[in-house]
């Protein structure tokens, strides 16, 4: 092997093996907020804790794309979308503030946080 | 390898080929399901074609058929929302390409089109967090190396494999 | 050569690397409700082991019992019982509660007696021990106000005295004192992260919450059924608020947290008082004395006393908040609480 490959594998194994260990070693935080953001602006902020039964609501994008979302206890998914890719709807159901549900057509992300009204214990 | 005579028309002719090559490749790809319902991941066989023109047509035809294509691809298959991430990763790819083809000979393509499937990844994920402005989508990022590695490994091989095979047989 | 070298690290690193996640993981939760000083208190331990887990959660229930025997002024039994019927003769105590009861005498001291150990009797005349709950005449109020008076205490050579007539009650400073223990304890066992919520009223956070960060600890809403705030906690947090024990008389509403003063349920104006610090038995104590004192005086003790290393978080009556300046990046209003004004005390 010359010089350049042998380099150029270990620069890419590198890469593979730190992304694969980041996957696997990173804890995700159940999340308990979920931030919907359409093109940059926050449109929606559900707190996920707090429902009591599940919400639907659409997000009609710019250009006339759409993602229908159900937001339930402790969860949230795309149940259907117009745009072509539909990565979105794979996603299915996210929990956890590892990977937010993203459709690039449409510029809407949903992410989940951590933070907000969730608590470890109450005083009083 | 290119001919002595290397008219315009011939020129044309071939990068118009390639590009049709190219187009069928990605339409033909567009009409699969996503492998993993992750923004960004995909085979990108067309790119066997970007591999190929890089190495045996030089930079210059290579971005017209490149851009050709990601243009035409964004068109046809209806998908004008994503033909600015198309771009970027398509930008980030082909000047990642510029650098790597004065290193890597066509007998390592197995080699230099990870590298470049990688970049490709990373200007696709730039623009998105410029156009969606937030750093959430950086999350895909592992996701996204990791699934350059193995689909730019696999188009690497078959585009050396391609390479190899035209030579063989005497053919450009 | 260098290079099969980096290959082969990096090779074993990737081969390693998802082994290795089992053990570096988060450390394993462990939870048990132990029943101790009249409430259910949760105790939540992490380590990597759960045999350590359940170890430290015998020796941590272990330790509530034999405090709850010690100090229980309603047990028959206890130290303190006994304390209380010697009718003025000294009555040696144990090392443990001793020292507890120097330091919370200490403590009552500082407050200038907004704290006082030895309301009990008044706590008893209006019923809050047994729950028939009754209203005092005045006349009785003013002769038990004049019996309440922690000074009275006294430490000698052949045990503790206190006047007859007189009775004492850790009860306000029970629980930040097991905190305070089960701290020591669970630091011996080797937990550096745990939850233990001694009631509601009492909490002690070790270390940072599964996810990382503080713990994240809603303060509740005295005048309602949710928490109004959340704040950021490591270390102790005591609450005391008049919603806790109530009755309610000729739309009167009367509570469990005594004006040593008047013998009567303080009416400083409060809600509730929720003290964050080092020391479990200061905030314990603590509360209940600034509940006491009120907001305005509560805030100037605190002012002049920075040696306690507290912060406070006061709700008042109708609802307003104020918080000591120590909390302003901890400190957060919860969901449906967003309008309310939050004062940071000077």
């Amino acid at each position: 092997m010359t010089r350049p490959v042998k380099w150029g594998l270990a620069l890419l194994l590198l890469l593979a093996a730190a992304s694969a260990a980041f996957l696997l070693l990173r804890p995700g935080t159940p999340g308990t907020v979920a931030v919907v953001t359409l093109d940059g602006e926050v449109v929606r902020e559900i707190d996920l804790s707090a429902l009591k039964e599940p919400v639907t609501f659409t997000v009609e994008g710019p250009e006339g794309l759409h993602n229908v979302i159900t937001a339930e206890p402790g969860r949230i998914r795309v149940d259907s979308a117009n745009c072509p890719d539909q990565i979105c709807v794979h996603q299915g159901w996210i929990s956890d503030d590892l990977v937010p549900i993203v459709c690039l057509p449409n510029r809407m992300i949903i992410e989940l946080r951590g933070e907000g009204a969730q608590v470890d214990a109450i005083t009083g | 390898m290119p001919s002595r005579d290397d008219s315009p028309a011939r020129r044309l002719t071939r990068c118009a080929l390639l590009t049709a090559i190219a187009l069928t490749i990605f339409m033909a790809e567009a009409q699969l399901p996503p492998p993993v319902p992750i923004p960004g991941v995909k085979l990108g066989l067309a790119n066997i074609v970007t591999v190929y023109a890089m190495y045996l047509l030089g930079p210059g035809d290579t971005l017209m058929i490149l851009f050709a294509r990601v243009f035409l691809g964004a068109v046809f298959s209806g998908q004008m929302s994503t033909l600015l991430y198309s771009l970027g990763g398509g930008a980030a790819c082909y000047l990642s390409m510029l650098v790597l083809r004065r290193i890597f000979t066509k007998r390592q393509l197995w080699l230099c089109s990870p590298m470049a499937a990688v970049c490709h990844n990373l200007g696709q994920l730039a623009v998105a967090a410029g156009v969606m402005r937030t750093w959430a989508v950086l999350a895909y990022l592992p996701y996204l190396v990791l699934a350059a590695v193995c689909a730019g490994t696999f188009t690497g091989l078959c585009a050396q494999f391609l390479i190899a095979q035209l030579e063989k047989s005497g053919k450009k | 050569m260098g290079f099969r070298r980096v290959a082969a690290a990096l090779l074993s690193a990737a081969l390693l690397l998802p082994a290795l996640s089992g053990c570096r993981g988060q450390a394993e939760p462990a939870q048990r409700t132990v029943l101790a000083m009249d409430t259910a208190m949760e105790l939540t331990v992490y380590s990597a082991s759960a045999r350590q887990n359940q170890a430290a959660l015998d020796a941590a229930a272990e330790k509530l019992a034999a405090l709850d025997a010690a100090l229980a002024v309603t047990d028959g039994d206890s130290e303190i019982a006994a304390l209380n019927r010697a009718g003025g003769a000294p009555t040696p105590l144990s090392g443990d509660t001793s020292a507890l009861l120097e330091r919370a005498l200490d403590l009552c001291g500082t407050t200038g007696g907004a704290l006082d150990l030895t309301a009990y009797p008044a706590v008893r005349a209006w019923g809050f021990t047994t729950g028939e709950y009754r209203v005092p005449e005045q006349a009785e109020l003013d002769a038990l106000a004049e019996r309440i008076d922690y000074a009275a205490v006294a430490e000698t050579p052949e045990g503790w005295t206190l006047p007859a007539g007189m009775e004492l009650d850790l009860g306000a400073v029970a629980k930040g004192w097991a905190a305070d223990e089960l701290e020591e304890l669970l630091g011996g066992a080797g937990i550096g992260q745990a939850l233990i919520n001694l009631g509601q009223s009492t909490i002690l956070a070790l270390g940072e919450r599964p996810g990382g960060g503080p713990w994240r600890i809603g303060v509740q809403d005295p005048a309602g059924e949710g928490y109004l705030a959340v704040v950021g906690l490591s270390g102790h947090m005591s609450t005391s608020g008049g919603y806790q024990r109530f009755f309610e008389r000729d739309g009167q509403t009367y509570w469990h947290i005594i004006d040593p003063d008047t013998a009567a349920p303080a009416r400083s104006g409060l809600g509730s008082v929720t003290v964050l610090g080092e020391s479990g038995l200061v905030c314990d104590g603590l509360s209940t004395a600034l509940f006491v004192m009120g907001l305005e005086r509560g805030a100037r003790f605190l002012r002049d006393h920075p040696e306690l290393g507290v912060e406070a978080v006061f709700i008042t009556e109708d609802g307003a908040i104020s918080i000591t300046p120590g909390l302003e990046g901890s400190f957060a209003l919860a969901q449906g609480y967003e309008d309310r004004e939050v004062t940071v005390l000077p």
